[in-house]
């Protein structure tokens, strides 16, 4: 088994453990009704850690497995917009962003509230009213709330993801605020 | 030239996967939920329940906490008010030994034997839901326990607190049950206003109370006070049986020049704090 075999089967198994634990702990862990949404965080960490086309990928993994376990929205929903969200945050992280150890939690609370806000909108086009039922107020509340989660947990999740990746040097460049320099190709 | 061609790669995937995720949102949209993908999220479901049930229990303390936390402020200020009313009850203990008994009058009237005769099945939350754009939760019962879509599910009180209304059944697997609660923006109820007028309680997202839309059946228009405690009409077509606890009346004003009052409902039961719920297997179209 060749190196970067063994990396991928690394970052595959990041995103199954990720999904359990969305699935299974993060519901229990909300603050003032609003829980963190780690399939979005692995979609961004993706996007920063590995590039355009690893964010595109793992977006789509991410969020196909996250629609498996929501009942509310259509499948499909999900994967669509994190896929959007890891190539967005991949570009930009290839082309645009400057390096700096703030870049993982700024990127994640920007690329968060984007996200949500995307799903919220293409979610009100395609049927699904409910999510704009709790009224402005109630969306921006949310928003800000998981935005802030994704923030704080991005700062884990991309260290493991270059860890995944690279090993102990990923990990150790990723603390230097050079993710882009890691990532699988 | 190389980075170039990498570049394009990436964008033909983008697009390629964006086009798979249009496509099965229009196959499970048209599909409404069942089908191969339906079963999937069954499965799915099914399959997650025991480890759901495991880190439920074992991390119920810690949400509590984090809950807790981000009430501080008004866990305070109850806090301070309950003491100056302990402190105002203990300087007219005569009074305050009248309005207790009143008091408790008020919650025995509100106490209806809702349950009555339905048969019902006892289940434990397993999940609080993953999404915070759906609120829902997961319980350990499912179909193999005799449970329909539909069914309403009700919770008793914590203390001396009334039980009431929870939600109803949106989604059964074999072994697991999704429950939509009634402060989900899909949800819809009919309540008794007054012996005249009913309406209709609808969810408007989690933390919110409920919004209620009048349906004025016979005049005068429906007087209901601030602290009333409202319940399911039941009437013919109606998805839940008559006579359940919905919730108590947070506010009910009337605007100048307005017949109908704008009636905003808290539910009873304490929805953050679910555990045990009481699934009525009750249906519409029998009755039972």
């Amino acid at each position: 088994m060749t190196e970067r075999t063994k990396a991928r089967l690394r970052v595959a198994a990041l995103v199954v453990a990720a999904f359990l634990v969305q699935a299974t702990v993060a519901s229990d862990l909300r603050v003032d009704h609003v829980a963190p949404d780690l399939m979005l965080v692995v979609a961004i960490c993706a996007g920063l850690t590995g590039g355009a086309r690893q964010g595109v990928l793992i977006g789509f993994s991410a969020g196909l497995l996250a629609d498996l376990y929501l009942t509310d929205t259509p499948v499909g929903l999900s994967a669509l917009i994190l896929c959007m969200v890891g190539y967005a945050v991949g570009t930009l992280r290839e082309n645009v962003l400057p390096e700096g150890w703030l870049l993982t939690p700024v990127l994640a609370l920007v690329a968060s509230g984007a996200g949500i806000v995307a799903f919220v909108a293409i979610g009100d086009i395609v049927g699904q009213t409910q999510l704009v039922a709790m009224g402005r107020s109630g969306l921006i509340r949310t928003t800000v709330i998981e935005a802030v989660w994704s923030a704080v947990l991005a700062v884990p999740v991309a260290w493991l993801f270059a860890r995944a990746e690279r090993g102990s040097a990923g990990a150790a460049a990723l603390d230097r605020g050079r993710p882009d320099r890691l990532g699988m190709r | 030239m190389a980075v170039y061609r990498r570049s394009n790669r990436t964008r033909t995937l983008f697009v390629v996967l964006v086009l798979v995720a249009i496509t099965l949102v229009t196959i499970d949209a048209r599909s409404s939920g069942s089908g191969l993908l339906g079963r999937l999220r069954g499965d799915v479901h099914d399959g997650l329940s025991p480890v759901q049930r495991a880190t439920h229990h074992a991390l119920q303390p810690l949400g509590d906490f984090l809950s807790g936390a981000t009430h501080y402020g008004s866990l305070r200020a109850e806090n301070q008010r309950l003491r100056q009313q302990v402190a105002a009850m203990q300087a007219t203990s005569v009074s305050a030994a009248a309005e207790q008994q009143e008091a408790e009058r008020i919650i025995a009237a509100a106490h209806l034997p809702f349950l009555g005769a339905i048969p019902n099945l006892q289940a434990r939350v397993i999940d609080r839901g993953s999404s915070n754009f759906q609120n829902t939760v997961t319980i350990d019962k499912g179909s193999a326990n005799g449970l329909v879509v539909g069914q309403p599910v009700v919770a008793a009180g914590v203390g001396s607190a009334p039980g009431g209304l929870v939600g109803n059944i949106g989604s059964v697997s074999k072994r697991t049950a999704t429950v939509d609660l009634l402060t989900d923006p899909s949800f819809v109820v009919g309540v008794t206003l007054d012996p005249l007028n009913t309406g209709t309680a609808e969810g408007i997202g989690a933390g919110n109370p409920l919004r209620i839309t009048v349906i004025t059946t016979n005049q005068p228009p429906p007087k209901v006070t601030k602290g009333a405690a409202l319940v399911t009409s039941g009437l013919q077509g109606e998805a839940y049986p008559p006579g359940i606890p919905v919730g108590t009346v947070a506010s009910a004003v009337t605007a100048p020049g307005s017949q109908e009052p704008t009636i905003t409902l808290k539910p009873l039961v304490d929805l953050a704090q679910l555990d045990i719920v009481t699934v009525e297997l009750w249906s519409p179209q029998t009755g039972s």
